[in-house]
């Protein structure tokens, strides 16, 4: 069944119930495809996915391991997403020579979301809030740092490489780079991540502690993170074909990596309307959970749990299901990932037909906020090609994604990520 | 789940805090942390199994063993990393002094941290760079993502609300408290679990001495002639509630998490403000949070770390908020005792902050010479310092980037807007 309970207790509360209305005006971007809002509609409008080799791991003696090398690719599997490496129109090389990589990402898209939103913070930001999400931070840092104790000694490690491992580092360059002063937040809670951040940001502004925040997502790949990630069985593997990531399709065995990181601009609507801004998006609800049946390095075995979380925290915020017309799946192209996001989604809707279904991770990769990204221009209006590498339906999830069909504008989407170990978290959102 | 509240209605949702719990280099538990703050006595000591022997200093807060109960805990797990074990010991203790029963799927999880598995992650690395690929074993990275802590909690207490870990360096404890109150104000959840958890590692001790923000000696919080900070690990988690939930199953109430507050100095990436402006602003609006005038405040538990910047721009920015009377303000700093527990400090300097609220007692400050004579500071030292049972306290928590935190708490005994 859909939401009938929810619907016969009507929709009196479906005004926002008191709460401060927020909304994103400005979006920045920085991944494979390019930079900015108009690189990002354009890939999303094509279908195209940006692929790049990983450097090798030379460093990391495999001269010692021979054939058993734990870290290695059977097959030589090697594809992730690079973020576009020409920052400097929003970025000075010489500031850019004191930052980590997502640090540079970051205040890249930084800039670009405030530019977008036409926001002047040339004079300073004042009590702007930075909340900025990451599923790794720094990882070439820390791996340097790591690299200078084991092959030198712990003194020789470097003071400037220290203080940009941290995982708050790029979240601090953004504030620094800005003169934000309002709250400054890293939310590390893997997928899940981003739309918590943008949650986050939104109780800021909501209870009145800063009127704008800038909303962050930033990841970088190394060579060494990529590994790991693909022993753990994560990273989609090429079997004979390219290597795509497949989101719901039968044929799906793991996710493609990104790096690059997405910036939105949220204010009170209020502070926008002020300011002659213009909305991209509207938020409407926030809901987060966890499945405890989740292991660290997977997913859990009860979507139907987190579907009645769902169902819960929607209905408290007014939002009825059937009112919902689109969805923006973070479904990775994961085996058990995409399952669980599929049973979720299917509890929900129940008897009825799903909205169209877009998953914008087939084109954008995980991790880095691409996915984030893609939501708000999905709730903004932008035209999804249909879902590359999804060929072959599967019959135990029953979701057919996106095919690219014309489709009138969204009036409500419904954004909803599941994470590594367990946490979901979910938006609503309106144009 | 509750309604969510309305904006009007925020502030005026009392959160009670029923359980306590802790692992500090005092011991496993509440009772150890107490007993070694009130004797005022340095834990930072030379590590027993923590590899110092090739850094500049060699002097960390490091906790014991664990009993064979926890022991086991490792034994069987061993994706567990150490972390996670602080974070489920403490969790455990609060929830057992709350009264509340596992499974517990209504709870929402909010966790600061800076380190998680990076100890093990290490092992991993060192393996990898010394060729020895065997014992590069996944397990040793399956901890490694910072949430690790906070999910391990949420995992063993069957947590089905909202989890979510920040990692804003030495504020991310303190902002977590800060998201969880605002959870139960919202009416996102009814209780929650908040707190922290790191370990020490070779990366952020060497990364430290690189700074040269590690004293050679104890560290020696406010006095004249400090050198820096010393480094501790553990965990801090508190059970927060909100009265209604609290009051509804008789819950025992230990304290009050009144209100929270954040900012960004936007000044350097490691020196804080010079004036404490991001500082101050934190207390300010941790203050306005919770409708508390600074008049109310009975002391403070500072970020106090030790290294000659920090201490002297707190104490620039509690001048700030409180002008003269900071003078008479009573000041300790918990890192004193325990070291700094970098991403859980804020976690564990609050549970040690209502300790002193629940004992009526500010626990003093370690630290040998003089109080530095360019500050004004009341430091607490020697003895505990006696208040009243109505009071109320801030702590605060500064980290690099500029990231600023600060908590208000208040007695169990006070009177607390919109407790009734």
């Amino acid at each position: 069944m859909s939401d009938g309970a929810a619907a016969s207790e009507g929709t009196a509360v479906d005004d926002g119930a008191g709460i401060r209305p927020v909304v994103i005006s400005g979006l920045g971007w920085v991944g494979a495809a390019g930079c900015g809002r108009q690189a990002l509609t354009e890939a999303l409008g094509d279908g195209r996915v940006v692929t790049s080799r990983v450097e090798d791991l030379d460093s990391y003696g495999r001269q010692h391991a021979g054939p058993r090398h734990s870290l290695d690719y059977p097959g030589g599997r090697l594809a992730h997403l690079a973020a576009a490496q020409d920052l400097s129109p929003w970025l000075h090389p010489r500031k850019a020579r004191r930052m980590s990589q997502p640090s540079k990402f970051a205040v890249a898209a930084a800039h670009m979301a405030c530019t977008d939103a036409s926001l002047d913070v040339a004079s300073g930001a004042g009590n702007m809030a930075v909340v900025l999400a990451t599923n790794f931070g720094p990882s070439s840092f820390t791996e340097g740092i790591l690299e200078q104790i084991y092959t030198e000694s712990p003194e020789a490690v470097s003071p400037f490489l220290f203080t940009e491992s941290v995982a708050n580092a790029p979240t601090a360059q953004v504030a620094l780079a800005l003169g934000a002063t309002g709250p400054n937040i890293t939310v590390t809670q893997r997928e899940a991540g981003c739309l918590l951040a943008l949650g986050r940001a939104a109780r800021e502004i909501e209870n009145g502690r800063a009127e704008v925040a800038l909303v962050l997502a930033v990841d970088e790949m190394t060579a060494l993170l990529h590994r790991v990630l693909n022993r753990f069985g994560a990273l989609a593997r090429a079997r004979g074909g390219e290597e795509m990531a497949r989101p719901f399709d039968l044929r799906r065995n793991g996710t493609l990596a990104a790096e690059g990181a997405c910036a939105l601009v949220m204010e009170s609507a209020a502070h926008c309307e002020r300011r002659g801004g213009l909305p991209l998006a509207r938020l409407r609800a926030q809901v987060a959970a966890f499945d405890p049946t989740a292991p660290s390095a997977g997913w859990g075995r009860r979507p139907e749990a987190l579907e009645q979380r769902l169902r819960q925290g929607l209905r408290s915020q007014g939002v009825v299901v059937d009112s919902i017309d689109r969805i923006v799946s973070g479904a990775g192209g994961h085996r058990h990932g995409d399952w669980v996001e599929a049973k979720l989604l299917r509890a929900l809707w129940g008897e009825a037909a799903l909205p169209p279904v877009l998953v914008p991770k087939a084109t954008v990769g995980d991790y880095a906020g691409g996915f984030l990204a893609a939501a708000v221009l999905a709730a903004s209006g932008v035209p999804f090609a249909s879902t590359p590498g999804f060929q072959q339906r599967d019959p135990d999830l029953g979701i057919v994604p996106h095919d690219g069909s014309p489709s009138a504008p969204p009036r409500r989407l419904l954004v909803s990520t599941l994470g590594v170990g367990g946490s979901a978290a979910w938006m609503v959102l309106e144009p | 789940m509750t309604q969510r509240q309305s904006q009007k209605d925020l502030s005026s949702v009392a959160v009670a805090v029923t359980g306590l719990g802790a692992v500090s280099a005092c011991g496993w538990g509440i009772a150890p942390l107490w007993q070694g703050l009130s004797r005022g006595e340095t834990m930072v000591s030379q590590p027993q199994k923590f590899e110092t022997s090739d850094q500049r200093t060699r002097l960390v807060a490091e906790v014991a063993a664990p009993d064979a109960e926890w022991r086991q805990l490792f034994a069987e797990d061993s994706t567990v990393t150490r972390a996670d074990g602080f974070a489920l010991f403490a969790a455990r203790e609060a929830m057992a002094q709350a009264g509340l029963d596992l499974p517990m799927p209504d709870l929402g999880v909010f966790f600061g941290g800076s380190t998680a598995g990076m100890a093990e992650a290490e092992a991993f690395y060192g393996h990898l760079v010394d060729g020895k690929i065997g014992g590069a074993r996944l397990r040793l990275v399956a901890g490694h993502p910072i949430n690790s802590p906070g999910d391990a909690v949420a995992r063993h207490v069957g947590a089905m609300g909202p989890v979510v870990t920040l990692s804003s360096a030495c504020a991310s404890g303190a902002l977590a408290f800060g998201a969880a109150l605002d959870a139960l104000r919202v009416g996102e959840v009814e209780v929650a679990l908040a707190g922290g958890a790191d370990s020490l590692c070779r990366l952020t001790y060497a990364g430290f001495n690189s700074l040269r923000a590690v004293d050679s000696d104890p560290c020696r919080p406010f006095r004249q002639g400090r050198q820096g900070l010393s480094m501790g690990e553990g965990a801090g988690v508190v059970v927060l509630e909100t009265l209604q939930h609290a009051m509804a199953r008789r819950a025992p109430i230990l304290g009050w998490l009144v209100g929270a507050g954040s900012s960004c100095d936007a000044h350097h990436m490691t020196a804080p403000h010079p004036q404490g402006r991001g500082a101050a602003e934190a207390i300010r609006s941790a203050l306005a949070d919770g409708s508390i005038d600074a008049s109310a405040v009975s002391f403070i538990n500072a970020h106090g770390t030790g290294t000659p910047h920090n201490d002297i721009s707190e104490w620039r920015a509690i001048g700030s908020v409180f002008g003269k009377r900071a003078e008479h303000l009573p000041v300790t700093s918990t890192k004193g005792v325990i070291g700094h527990l970098l991403g859980s400090s804020g976690a564990i300097e609050a549970v040690a902050t209502l300790l002193c609220l629940q004992h009526r007692s500010v626990h003093p400050t370690p630290g040998a010479g003089e109080i530095d004579g360019e500050m004004e500071v009341d430091l607490v030292t020697d003895a505990p310092r006696q208040i009243a049972a109505d009071s109320r306290a801030v702590s605060t928590s500064f980290a690099f980037g500029g990231s600023n935190a600060a908590l208000v708490f208040a007695s169990p005994g006070s009177r607390v807007e919109g407790r009734q």
